[in-house]
């Protein structure tokens, strides 16, 4: 029963790896753009929750209602103005611009709201669970944000698969130059692609909120896991994301059974060993998202 | 006076067996060497110059090193208003005549950044650039052991506080070490000085209140340590059950069990198996108390996930977190009856050596002037200041670095932080104060507590056994009855 309850708490866990690396391995997918300002945009997110969210009079828990919209918003813009000139010179420049975003977002973080811990309150709900078994604890807000984790990942997956843009954001991710001789204005598609990003790393950055105390800069290390989740499952596959955060929290929790030293390490070590076994991941295809 | 810093076997009854020798301070205290090596050699090079240079000067400088942002940015909260109180203070203000000449004075602050190594760095530029005359730094060994590095290598006077000192000893030098006993073993720093406490006050603050809770609500003897793998992490791991063993058999108190969490690594964001650790507990019994050393989010994530999973130990002492309001509204009502240590409270019967103003009117000023809850850094920022006036009174020239260094480890004043000694036979070493904290716990604000304004949440005192001098404010209460 333990180890039922070790693999339980790493899924569990696990879900909230893949929800915030849906947004990255979006972006990898379809833009190439490897967004290392993802893990502070959350911090963004969880930060709006706490202090825009009040002022437009919603309540914390319910705050992803306004700021899911809002960071599409802007991830639309930020793409099509800052990103896309960045892809318009190199792979590289771009890694620079989201670098240099990533330094400017904690700062100014750290300038507006001072290093002071944040959390996000979703009152008496943060310590509820469901009690399966004498051993067995299933705390409510990871068993949602493990289901909106999937429920995202689905959405998404069904999307591209089946609907209109969605193929055209993934014939742009085949080979955007083909795609636009065909008439596709990738740039746009490229947008709606960093909007759906946004709104998913939003998600993350509010789920992160409620589980833990933050801080500007906070952002690092989930990018951390985000990116090994990502590479784990295979650069731009999402459902291979999902295999990624999962066996990174199971990883993480059979390391912490064995001695609580181990547990990060746990995670790294799965993934050091899935590149040195298989660098294009468990689900990666040569044409990313094209299953 | 001998080189060797003094046992603490001085203070009688306690002997303290085998705790700390390695762990305390080798990393810092190799990441001091470094800094010392790198910057503290240059800066006593240059400093050389700076201080022919200031020798005739009219004006005392002083240079304080805080971390005004990052990660312990909320111990400098009070900053401003701490160095606007001081500032406006008669001696500050209008100067001070020493051995027949009036000196002004200048404080020039510097951002530590909560790093290591920008410490030493800000600390060298005070030296060279400003050419400053004493450094004051204050809130934890990530800047105050680099600073006192850097001022022991360039001999610049220095004062810090809110560090361990057991970690600030084996720092500042690394050829310093904590003995068997718990005693300081080495060289006493021949121009830094500190005041805070050790594990042993840690001890002697958080055991009555295990006590009582035991006896009031049948608890057993089997406790939760959570301690992560860093500094201040394995020191604790290290220091703590010994420690604790020999206090309790010294007061005839039980003999305790300790559960160890593991040395997890800072930013885990997953403890259930910790949590299983501590409900399957020893014995047969599940843990009833609990101690650790962690980062702050960490013990959100810890706490949150601990009332989750249905481990709820009657009563919780921690150390290094809920030491400020923000960790406590961000836990809401899961930090209700947390107790931890406190250094200063309004609620102490002490004064101002620099104005006669009381803890309480400072606190209740502060939250009149920021609009924001008192917090306990405030006293001993405030007491680093009290402290150089202090040894300024005691020298002719206060631009003889070894006058004013000796005059600083010979203060002994009744301060913000209470009566400070650092020179009593009992401290660790000559210039090391020790001050006495109370044990708190967080409950809903009151009316009744400091400027009358009601916070949603409140630090009272509700043991007083370490120093008895604060009145209490409340009862302990289990923290999960």
């Amino acid at each position: 029963m333990t180890w039922v309850n070790v693999v339980t708490q790493g899924v569990l866990i696990g879900g909230f790896y893949a929800l915030f690396a849906c947004g990255l391995s979006l972006m990898f997918g379809v833009m190439k753009v490897i967004n290392l300002a993802h893990g502070d945009m959350a911090v963004v997110a969880a930060y709006a929750a706490v202090f825009l969210a009040p002022k437009l009079h919603v309540s914390q828990l319910w705050s992803f209602l306004v700021i899911v919209p809002l960071f599409a918003l802007v991830g639309y813009l930020v793409q099509r103005t800052l990103f896309q000139r960045a892809i318009d010179r190199d792979p590289f420049t771009t890694l620079l611009v989201t670098f240099g975003l990533s330094v400017v977002i904690e700062n100014l973080l750290l300038e507006i709201y001072s290093a002071n811990g944040q959390s996000v309150s979703i009152g008496a709900l943060i310590a509820k669970s469901w009690q399966v078994n004498s051993v067995i604890y299933v705390s409510y807000v990871s068993l949602v944000v493990l289901a909106v984790a999937v429920a995202v990942l689905a959405v998404l997956q069904l999307f591209l698969s089946k609907t209109g843009s969605g193929r055209l954001i993934r014939a742009v991710s085949d080979d955007h130059e083909a795609a636009q001789l065909c008439g596709a204005n990738y740039k746009h598609v490229f947008g709606i692609a960093a909007a759906i990003a946004f709104a998913t790393v939003a998600l993350a950055g509010i789920a992160y909120g409620m589980t833990t105390e933050f801080m500007p800069t906070s952002g690092g290390i989930n990018l951390l896991y985000a990116f090994e989740a990502v590479v784990i499952g295979g650069l731009g596959s999402l459902w291979g994301t999902l295999a990624g955060g999962v066996g990174i929290g199971v990883a993480q929790e059979i390391g912490a059974h064995i001695n609580p030293a181990y547990q990060i390490l746990a995670g790294n070590l799965l993934f050091l060993a899935v590149l040195a076994v298989r660098p294009r991941g468990l689900f990666g295809k040569r044409t990313s998202l094209n299953e | 006076m001998s080189n060797e810093g003094r046992s603490n076997e001085g203070s009688g009854e306690l002997t303290i067996p085998g705790w700390g020798s390695v762990e305390f301070g080798r990393r810092l205290g190799l990441k001091a060497l470094g800094a010392t090596a790198a910057v503290g050699g240059l800066a006593a090079l240059t400093g050389a110059s700076a201080a022919s240079a200031a020798t005739k000067s009219k004006v005392i400088k002083i240079g304080y090193v805080t971390p005004k942002t990052g990660a312990l940015a909320d111990f400098a909260g009070p900053d401003n208003f701490v160095l606007s109180l001081v500032r406006g203070s008669s001696v500050f203000s209008k100067g001070m005549t020493i051995g027949g000449t009036k000196y002004q004075f200048e404080i020039t602050v510097k951002d530590s950044q909560s790093n290591p190594s920008i410490a030493s760095q800000v600390t060298t530029q005070l030296i060279q650039s400003t050419g400053v005359d004493i450094i004051v730094t204050s809130s934890a060994p990530e800047t105050t052991i680099p600073v006192s590095a850097v001022c022991e290598g360039a001999h610049i006077p220095c004062v810090s506080t809110v560090c361990p000192w057991e970690a600030w000893w084996a720092g500042v030098d690394s050829k310093n070490s904590i003995g068997p006993t718990g005693n300081a073993v080495g060289s006493t720093p021949q121009y830094c000085t500190m005041f805070f406490f050790g594990v042993p006050q840690f001890v002697l603050c958080f055991l009555p209140m295990w006590e009582k809770i035991r006896a009031r609500t049948n608890a057993n003897t089997v406790y939760a340590a959570m301690f992560p793998n860093d500094s201040d992490g394995n020191a604790f791991a290290a220091a703590w059950p010994p420690t604790l063993g020999a206090i309790s058999a010294a007061t005839k108190g039980p003999k305790w069990t300790e559960v160890f969490g593991g040395a997890y690594t800072d930013g885990t964001s997953d403890y259930s198996t910790m949590i299983e650790t501590f409900k399957t507990g020893s014995g047969g019994q599940s843990c009833d108390f609990f101690i650790n050393a962690p980062l702050p989010p960490d013990f959100f994530t810890f706490w949150t996930q601990a009332s989750q999973q249905g481990w709820r130990p009657k009563l919780a002492t921690v150390a290094k977190v809920m030491l400020f309001p923000t960790d406590v509204y961000a836990l809401g009502n899961l930090s209700n009856n947390v107790a931890t240590d406190c250094w200063f409270s309004p609620n102490a019967p002490y004064r101002s050596s620099l104005t006669g103003m009381t803890a309480y009117d400072f606190a209740a000023r502060y939250q009149t002037v920021t609009k924001s809850q008192w917090v306990q850094s405030m006293g001993s920022t405030y007491s680093l200041f009290e402290i150089v006036v202090e040894a300024l009174k005691k020298v002719r020239n206060p631009h003889d670095r070894q006058a004013v260094a000796n005059a600083l480890r010979e203060v002994n004043y009744d301060g913000m932080c209470g009566p400070l000694n650092f020179s009593a036979h009992t401290n660790p070493a000559k210039g090391i104060g020790i001050i006495n904290p109370v044990g708190i716990q967080w409950k809903p604000g009151s009316t009744k507590l400091v400027g009358h304004k009601k916070w949603a949440w409140s630090p009272y005192v509700v043991d007083n056994t370490l120093n008895p001098h604060i009145p209490l404010q409340a009862s302990l209460e289990p923290t999960n009855g």
